[in-house]
C-alpha cells in the first residue's frame, strides 16, 4: 500500500457513492467532505466512512476512521479528500504528499 | 446457504443454546466469550474476547467480514448482573455491569452495523430484561444498563433503518441460568407474581422471539422490545 493506492481507493469510493446518489461533484484532493461547501449530507459521509474502511479491508489493510483522533481532532480529517487521504496515510505509517 | 450469525456469550446458558440450535438449522455461527468454549461443530468459530474491549471487538468483527464479506445477524446475548441495594452497590460493580451490558452491546452493534449498512441488510437483536419494566428493588444497576440498551435499540433502529437493517430487543423473564443463581427465592417468586403467565422462562421462549425478529417477513418490525411472560 502506497500513497497513490490510498488516493485511488478513497477517490474511487467517493466517486461510486456520488454516481449512485446522483451527486454531481468533481472529486479531487480539494473537495470538501464537511462544512458549507460539502458535497454530501452527514449520512452520506457516514456511509462513505464505512465504504472507505471496508474498501481498505478488502485489500487486507485495516484502518479506523471512527477513532477518537478522527472524530475529535481540532482539525478534522474530513475537511477535504486530500486531508482524509493524508490521515489514512499517517495511520498506515506512510509518508504524506 | 446458512446465515452468518454472530452471538456473544456462547460459552453457556442461552447463548450456547442459541448457537447450537442455529448450527443445527444450518447457519454459520461466530461465537465469543471471555473463557474457552467447547462447542464443536464445523460451522462454529469461537473467539475468546471481552465484549467491552474495543480493539478485540473490532478485530473479531473484521475477521468475520473478511471471511464472508457480509454479516446477516448479530445477537448481543453476553451480559452480567449484580443484585444489590443501591446504597450498597460498589462503583466498580456498576462500571463492570455497564461495561459488559451496555458498552459491549454498543461496540458490537457499531462494528457489525458498519458492514450491514454496506450490504444494505441485517438483523440485530439486543437483550433487555423484564426488570426494566418492573422497576425492581435491588436491580438498579442491572436494569439501568438494560434500559440503556433499549434506548440504544430504538435510536440505532432509526439511524440505520433506511439501510434495510432492523434492531430489536428481547426482554426475558428469569430463566434458570447462572445469571440468577444468587437471587433469593422469595425475590424470584415476587418477580413471577408480576407476570401474566407465572412461570420461569425457557431458552425456547427467548429463541422464539429472536426467530420472529429474524424472519424475512419481519423486515417491517424494528425498534421494538418484546418482554416475555406478559410483563408490560
Amino acid at each position: 500500500m502506497d500513497k497513490a493506492k490510498i488516493n485511488e481507493i478513497v477517490i474511487n469510493t467517493l466517486k461510486n457513492y456520488c454516481e449512485e446518489n446522483d451527486i454531481l461533484a468533481e472529486i479531487n484532493k480539494d473537495t470538501p467532505l464537511i462544512g458549507s461547501a460539502r458535497i454530501m449530507d452527514s449520512m452520506g459521509l457516514v456511509n462513505n466512512i464505512v465504504d472507505i474502511e471496508t474498501a481498505f479491508l478488502d485489500e487486507d489493510v485495516e484502518i479506523s476512521l471512527t477513532s477518537e483522533a478522527a472524530m475529535s481532532g481540532r482539525i478534522s480529517p474530513f475537511r477535504s479528500v486530500g486531508a482524509l487521504c493524508n490521515f489514512i496515510a499517517r495511520q498506515l505509517g506512510i509518508e504524506e504528499e | 446457504m446458512g446465515r452468518i450469525i454472530i452471538i456473544t456469550g456462547t460459552r453457556k446458558g442461552i447463548g450456547r443454546y442459541l448457537a447450537e440450535q442455529y448450527l443445527q438449522e444450518g447457519d454459520i455461527v461466530y461465537g465469543c466469550s471471555r473463557r474457552i468454549c467447547d462447542i464443536e461443530h464445523p460451522n462454529y468459530h469461537h473467539t475468546r474476547l471481552d465484549v467491552s474491549d474495543e480493539a478485540e471487538v473490532v478485530s473479531f468483527v473484521r475477521n468475520v467480514y473478511k471471511n464472508h464479506k457480509h454479516i446477516d445477524v448479530l445477537i448481543n446475548n453476553a451480559g452480567c448482573a449484580s443484585m444489590n441495594h443501591f446504597l450498597l452497590t460498589p462503583y466498580d460493580t456498576a462500571k463492570k455491569v455497564f461495561n459488559t451490558n451496555f458498552f459491549g452491546t454498543f461496540l458490537m452493534c457499531r462494528e457489525v452495523a458498519k458492514y450491514m449498512v454496506k450490504n444494505k441488510s441485517g438483523r440485530i437483536v439486543n437483550y433487555s430484561t423484564v426488570a426494566v419494566a418492573l422497576n425492581l428493588h435491588g436491580e438498579l444497576v442491572y436494569s439501568a444498563s438494560k434500559a440503556a440498551i433499549e434506548q440504544l435499540t430504538r435510536v440505532l433502529a432509526d439511524e440505520i433503518g433506511e439501510s434495510g437493517i432492523t434492531v430489536n430487543a428481547v426482554g426475558p423473564t428469569p430463566i434458570d441460568t447462572d445469571l440468577i443463581k444468587n437471587v433469593p427465592d422469595n425475590k424470584l417468586q415476587d418477580l413471577l407474581s408480576h407476570q401474566c403467565i407465572k412461570r420461569f422462562g425457557q431458552f425456547e421462549d427467548v429463541k422464539n422471539v429472536i426467530d420472529f425478529f429474524l424472519k424475512p417477513e419481519s423486515n417491517f418490525i424494528t425498534a421494538q422490545t418484546i418482554y416475555l411472560g406478559g410483563v408490560v
